[in-house]
């Protein structure tokens, strides 16, 4: 057994190609979109456009594309996240210690 | 007391049992053993944009204020370079997959090039903000004294050289272990028909690009008001 699959050079060569083109015009996107459109919106902008740049990483350069079981790990590993993020802001948000935290704000 | 051999068995799709001598060969398992990797990088990187996103509506026009000072320039110049980094670190694989591992050789020289790249114009960058004052230790960035940036702003730049730093061991890590790929190559341990180590390692750089994605728009677009702070950076 060995890990080589059948190749379609030059469609996957022409499959890079287009990726980055895109990549390269989504990042023009995030650079010129402070000043053009949603500019009370830019974080939430930004995010956007860096959501699908990491959509089209994933799923053409990291080969993702058809792959469920990997796919539902990482929804999983990323619930992860959010449940230990929702417990730290509730730590957070009830902290005892904010005038000598270096966490929290004094001035809040 | 002693320990008996257990033999490992596989069964083929005949229902033939046979004896495992190695799973060298296991190309899913090996992919998806990286992934579970991968994934821990993730829930890493993914609790500190958390923390930041949080530290961002708490102390919100620091954060600005924060951002627009840092040099977009050399972060989108930087953007660019991992992405051509990622394009020949894929066509890399690509060209090992399909025998032409010399081209892969080039392409993976080309990736480490690219890499140091990255490395030279953020080591400008953090040479520039040490020279403004801005640096991790030193007093613009503790709180209490004269000198003292507002606290938004110390937390900005705190989570700055931290995710930026640890994004740059990654770096310095990805070169590591791409001349440790290529010395695989050059000993027959890669070849056209057993590249997981190098589709893992195109993994491992795409994930280096994948966190950047994200620390680009944090760290330095968020204070982008305007065209003219766009292009002149500082």
């Amino acid at each position: 057994m060995d890990t080589n699959t059948n190749v379609n050079y030059k469609s996957e060569y022409a499959g890079y190609w287009k990726v980055l083109v895109g990549l390269l015009v989504l990042t023009a996107v995030t650079f010129v979109q402070p000043g053009m459109f949603l500019t009370d919106y830019t974080f939430a902008a930004q995010l956007i456009i860096g959501a699908i740049k990491a959509w089209m990483i994933l799923m053409y350069y990291m080969h993702l594309k058809g792959e469920k079981l990997i796919g539902a790990m990482g929804v999983f590993s990323l619930f992860l996240v959010a449940v230990f993020f929702i417990i730290v802001i509730i730590d957070v948000n009830n902290f005892q210690f904010g005038d000598v935290s270096h966490i929290t704000s004094p001035a809040k | 007391m002693s320990h008996e051999y257990v033999p490992e068995i596989a069964v083929d799709r005949e229902g033939k049992e046979h004896e495992v001598q190695g799973w060298q060969d296991d190309t899913y398992g090996g992919k998806l053993g990286f992934w579970l990797f991968m994934f821990t990088e993730v829930m890493m990187f993914g609790a500190m944009f958390l923390i930041l996103t949080y530290y961002f509506s708490l102390h919100h026009q620091d954060f600005i204020n924060a951002s627009a000072s840092l040099n977009r320039v050399l972060g989108g110049v930087n953007t660019v370079v991992l992405l051509f980094s990622a394009l020949t670190m894929g066509l890399g694989l690509l060209k090992m997959r399909s025998g032409d591992v010399k081209g892969a050789k080039l392409m993976i020289w080309a990736t480490i090039l690219l890499a140091i790249v990255f490395l030279g114009i953020k080591a400008v960058e953090w040479t520039a903000e040490y020279q403004h004052g801005v640096f991790l230790g030193l007093e613009a960035l503790q709180a209490g004294n004269e000198f003292s940036k507002p606290f938004g702003e110390i937390l900005f730049f705190g989570m700055y050289f931290t995710m930026t730093g640890l994004h740059g061991f990654h770096i310095i890590i990805g070169i590591g272990i791409m001349l440790w790929l290529l010395k695989r190559i050059n000993a027959g341990k890669v070849t056209p028909h057993h590249h997981i180590l190098h589709f893992n390692i195109a993994l491992y750089w795409d994930l280096v690009h994948l966190i950047w994605v994200f620390v680009f728009p944090y760290f330095y677009m968020i204070g982008a008001g305007d065209i003219a702070g766009v292009v002149n950076g500082h």
